[in-house]
């Protein structure tokens, strides 16, 4: 039994790598994705800042300067010493913002602690107001405000408590004595990993997202190939009844393929994880992916039709599936789509089961259709 | 010249067939589009008026300063608007978040101030932001909570350090007073720290409002899909059917032309009658583009018209697309990995800007790209000569591949 699988399973393979072009389509993802992580190692962000420094003296301003410019975040930063060429960069669109560090920052800031008042210390110039430059001014305050909150520290210590004899040094000990150095948060997951652990851009979060519709399409495109072959009369031999296990194999050997390729393009796009995970959620998926896609196939009977819901499909899935953005809403569509369940399962092992469930399901109402729709063709004939 | 002009009137018959199909499908996308879209822009202002961003906080929460700290956040900060803090169990908070009625959680460890206190921070609060992998809106939330994290740990050391100065000093009658008053005072600050830059907007837009951005992207993008429900058009096709014809004396040039006319004019019907809706929608103000804004339905003609270079050529592109490989699995899945992958690369989901140098350059120079920068011109009525250029380029050099390829076919027989 298991030798004729084996033998099926490789003559359905070879067929269907007789057709160089497929074979080149499925190498094609792997390096596709593998391109796009090299291109993403470059410096990119979400909005980018001109960082001005006319004084290049001011050492408060340098330090912030090189601060932000090694820190990798969300932002990408320049550097430029002259304001008008920093407002030009920005009127020009060669930069969204620019934050003119003018004069005497430590001056500055030190003057404003020791009146406990907030008062301006960076220009910043915008060519127009957005979420992206909101943001980026809530870092340029976190890079302001430790200089600033010693100023208040120390202001408020000699003068409120009276302690005006009190060394410089013996003020900034005390104070970094419990000075936390780092983050006091780290992202997690539900499963207890940290995100700390993958190191990738924004640039590559959406490919896990983009494959894994990629593998729902192999499932359709399968789907498709078996119609077409039904009609060709490829499966004229294959008793009536035995039709639905014949597309689960077909399509299943397509779906396997597919599934290695997905999980060396995951490995090659930097999003892998664990390989015991990984392996496991790509076969779930897979399985809940070939039944999904003959749900469809019977249920829209002619090739035509399961072309057609591809398109819908697609754009179904890349707004409704974490791809881009993890939109709310719309739940109860959304546990119809196999990939909604691989994406989340990733960190979080009840979607595994969630697939299983899912998986059985939808085998289930195959059978039913199937047995249905069988009936009604001997009612007919 | 009489025959290809023959062969174009079977395409199209051919084509036309499937046009009540095609159009069904068009308006189903669109329709799924416009729900979509609606709700979400529905959920986005809720939110902006009254929703609020609900974080679940779980772990030790004996600490009277995180009490402070979580009453302070809640009373005073600007984010008391979005974010509400809701204190509840470990189990409670994982239930409420798989349902998405939490937008994260907040996890602080036990003995995570005593740490803090002692200056050491190997007991960092875990805050769960997303189900799945990170991604671009929990990537921006690390940052924003970096920020938090700063203010925080900057303040404490000020309080932490004048505490220890005091005791050092004997000060324990006037310890506690003094203790609030400097809190208080940082609060204060924390919450006007935005008072600490001025800004200044020149209030010069970057070409396209973000809504005119994605109606583009979005129109071009399913442009760009549409090859994949039309794959019955070019996959049924006979293997011997182009030499047959060449027999009759219609040649390669003349069966792509007369095939792909036929295709582009099916393409152009459909889009044509997704503008019926749109033009409704624009009309009743229904869907808000800034830069027509005033002008109803009105510049919907014109854009339409402008958008037939790109419907050439995004059609004669996956003309060739059919044409290089054989086989359905073979072509959908080359006619998905190309528009979806040159569609990422120009932008069509995340702004080009948002992308490394290189990557937005070859994003730029591909098919797709020009075809954004052309049509992002139209909208915002400034015109783009150079990639218009680049358009037709593409568009001449699918079609002379095509043909070539269907010559090379009909030489191997």
């Amino acid at each position: 039994m298991i030798r004729r699988m084996a033998v099926r399973y490789y003559l359905y393979n070879k067929r269907l790598f007789k057709k160089y072009s497929f074979l080149l389509i499925l190498c094609m993802v792997p390096l596709l994705v593998g391109g796009i992580r090299l291109l993403a190692k470059e410096e990119s962000g979400i909005a980018t800042i001109v960082l001005c420094l006319t004084d290049g003296e001011d050492e408060l301003a340098a330090r912030a300067v090189g601060e932000l410019t090694e820190e990798e975040g969300v932002l990408r930063y320049l550097r430029c010493d002259k304001e008008e060429v920093a407002r030009q960069m920005v009127a020009e669109g060669e930069a969204d913002a620019a934050w003119i560090f003018t004069g005497d920052l430590s001056g500055s800031l030190k003057e404003a602690a020791a009146k406990k008042r907030v008062r301006p210390v960076v220009q910043v110039v915008e060519r127009k107001d957005s979420v992206s430059l909101i943001l980026s001014r809530e870092i340029l305050g976190a890079v302001l405000y430790p200089a600033f909150s010693y100023g208040v520290y120390e202001a408020y210590v000699r003068e409120d408590l009276g302690l005006r004899d009190i060394s410089e040094e013996e003020l900034r000990q005390a104070y970094e004595r419990t000075l936390v150095e780092g983050s006091l948060f780290q992202l997690a997951y539900l499963d207890g990993g940290q995100a700390v652990e993958e190191d990738f851009s924004y640039v590559q979060a959406p490919l896990r997202g983009i494959l894994a519709v990629w593998l729902v399409l192999c499932g359709l495109a399968a789907c498709l190939y078996f119609m077409q072959d039904e009609e060709q009369g490829v499966f004229s031999r294959t008793p009536a009844a035995r039709r639905l296990p014949a597309a689960f194999g077909v399509c299943g050997v397509l779906l396997s393929d597919g599934a290695v390729v997905l999980l060396l393009a995951c490995k090659l796009a930097g999003v892998f994880t664990l390989w015991q995970r990984e392996v496991i959620s790509c076969a779930l998926f897979a399985c809940a992916t070939l039944a999904f896609c003959n749900l469809l196939r019977l249920l829209c009977k002619t090739p035509e039709r399961l072309g057609s819901l591809a398109l819908i499909l697609t754009a179904g899935m890349l707004v409704l599936c974490p791809v881009f953005l993890n939109l709310q809403g719309f739940r109860a569509v959304k546990y119809l789509l196999p990939p909604y369940y691989y994406l989340l399962s990733i960190h979080n092992v009840r979607y595994l089961y969630g697939m299983v469930i899912y998986t059985a399901i939808v085998s289930v109402l195959c059978v039913l259709v199937f047995g249905w729709r069988n009936r009604s063709r001997i009612y007919r004939n | 010249m009489r025959k290809g002009i023959a062969y174009f009137h079977i395409q199209l018959k051919r084509v036309m067939k499937t046009f009540p199909r095609q159009a069904a499908v068009n308006l189903l996308v669109c329709l799924c589009v416009g729900v979509l879209a609606a709700v979400f822009l529905r959920d986005g202002i809720l939110a902006g008026d009254s929703q609020k961003y609900r974080i679940g906080v779980v772990g030790d929460l004996s600490s009277s300063y995180l009490g402070f700290g979580i009453t302070a956040i809640q009373s005073l900060d600007d984010s008391r608007f979005m974010i509400e803090l809701v204190t509840m169990t470990e189990k409670e908070a994982e239930e409420s978040f798989m349902r998405g009625e939490l937008y994260a959680i907040v996890e602080l460890p036990e003995g995570m101030m005593d740490a803090i206190e002692s200056g050491r921070n190997d007991k960092p609060i875990s805050y769960i932001a997303s189900q799945g992998q990170k991604g671009i809106g929990t990537m921006v939330m690390g940052q924003i909570v970096d920020v938090a994290s700063t203010l925080v740990t900057s303040s404490q050391s000020a309080i932490f350090g004048m505490q220890t100065l005091m005791l050092e000093r004997g000060m324990q009658e006037e310890f506690w007073d003094a203790t609030n008053r400097l809190n208080l005072l940082l609060i204060e600050l924390v919450v006007n720290r935005s008072g600490l830059y001025e800004v200044e907007v020149l209030g010069i837009a970057n070409g396209l409002s973000v809504e005119g951005y994605y109606f583009c992207s979005i129109l071009l993008f399913l442009l760009l899909l549409s090859g994949i429900h039309n794959s019955q058009l070019f996959l049924h096709k006979r293997v011997d059917e182009p030499r047959f014809m060449k027999s009759r004396g219609v040649g390669a040039w003349s069966q792509v032309a007369g095939e792909y006319l036929a295709y582009l004019c099916l393409l152009l019907f459909c889009t044509a009658l997704l503008f019926v809706p749109l033009s409704f929608c624009l009309e009743k103000e229904l869907l808000t583009i800034p830069e027509w804004e005033g002008l109803g339905a009105e510049p919907l003609s014109g854009f339409l018209f402008a958008l037939l270079p790109v419907m050439a050529m995004f059609a004669a592109l996956q003309f060739l697309l059919y044409e290089l490989v054989t086989g359905v699995v073979s072509g959908i899945l080359l006619q998905f990995l190309c528009g979806l992958g040159m569609g990422y690369l120009s932008g069509f989901f995340y702004p080009a800007a948002f992308f490394p140098d290189s990557m937005e350059r070859i994003g730029r120079l591909l098919p797709t790209g020009q075809a954004l920068q052309y049509v992002d011109g139209s909208v915002a009525g400034e015109g783009n000569p150079r990639a218009a250029c680049g358009v037709l380029l593409y568009l001449a050099v699918f079609l002379a591949l095509s043909a070539l390829v269907r010559r090379n076919k009909i030489g191997r027989g």
